[in-house]
């Protein structure tokens, strides 16, 4: 999945928004879910193949961390159509 | 959100007709739903914003939610989330020195962003404008 994609689900938006506040283990991240931690592993998983979190052994857990460049990947997807798109369209509107 | 501006060396109404009914031309070739590079893309009053390839195949790329000819557009936009989770793409039109200045604003989800963006811990900018953005889809 995408990182567009990946952002595209409630929980996700909520998981990234819990890591931006600090990076935390899967088990502290689910207690602040109502859903299963498998559920929130699940989540995590599209995460991390998104690009948008990363994962780092600490002792015997991971810890999930945001990815900063996962997220200028989405950013300059979207910057890069419209800066090919208008100059596109300032060649057609030449007289 | 991203914000984009150009100036066109044509008056208002021709680059709003440009803008909607020519998109074919403009949008860029390899960001297309049906991988034809010479598929037709347009933009109607009638509300439907659709690309059709070459052998008729039509695809719906969002809703015009607003068509104001040689003033304004607003779109869903599907390209990139889909239908369940469109953005919304702001252009407007006036006239400048040497033609029409088009502006494009590309929003992530259709609410506001703002309660989102001022709790949040300076990060950085890119994160803070694609996460926060996102947020505000519920």
């Amino acid at each position: 999945m995408n990182a567009l994609d990946a952002l595209g689900n409630p929980v996700r938006r909520k998981i990234l928004i819990e890591l931006r506040g600090a990076p935390m283990p899967v088990g502290a991240l689910a207690q602040r879910f109502s859903i299963s931690r498998p559920a929130v592993s699940r989540h995590l998983r599209v995460l991390q193949d998104a690009g948008l979190v990363l994962a780092s052994e600490r002792g015997t857990q991971n810890v999930y961390a945001i990815r900063v460049q996962g997220f200028r990947a989405v950013q300059e997807f979207i910057d890069s159509f419209w800066d090919v798109a208008l100059s596109q369209l300032e060649q057609l509107a030449k007289p | 959100m991203i914000v984009k501006s150009v100036v066109l060396a044509c008056d208002p109404g021709r680059a709003f007709a440009l803008f909607t009914e020519q998109a074919g031309l403009w949008w860029p070739a390899g960001r297309r739903h049906s991988k034809d590079a010479n598929s037709t893309i347009r933009m109607e009053a009638t509300g439907r914003f659709f690309e059709r390839s070459k052998d008729g195949t039509e695809v719906e790329l969002g809703v015009v939610r607003h068509f104001e000819p040689a003033r304004r557009l607003l779109l869903d936009w599907y390209p990139g989330t889909g239908p369940e989770n469109p953005s919304q793409v702001e252009i407007t039109f006036e006239a400048a020195d040497g033609g029409t200045r088009v502006t494009v604003r590309h929003r992530q989800g259709s609410a506001g962003t703002a309660a989102f963006e001022g709790n949040a811990p300076a990060y950085d900018r890119s994160w803070n404008q694609v996460l926060a953005a996102a947020a505000s889809h519920r």
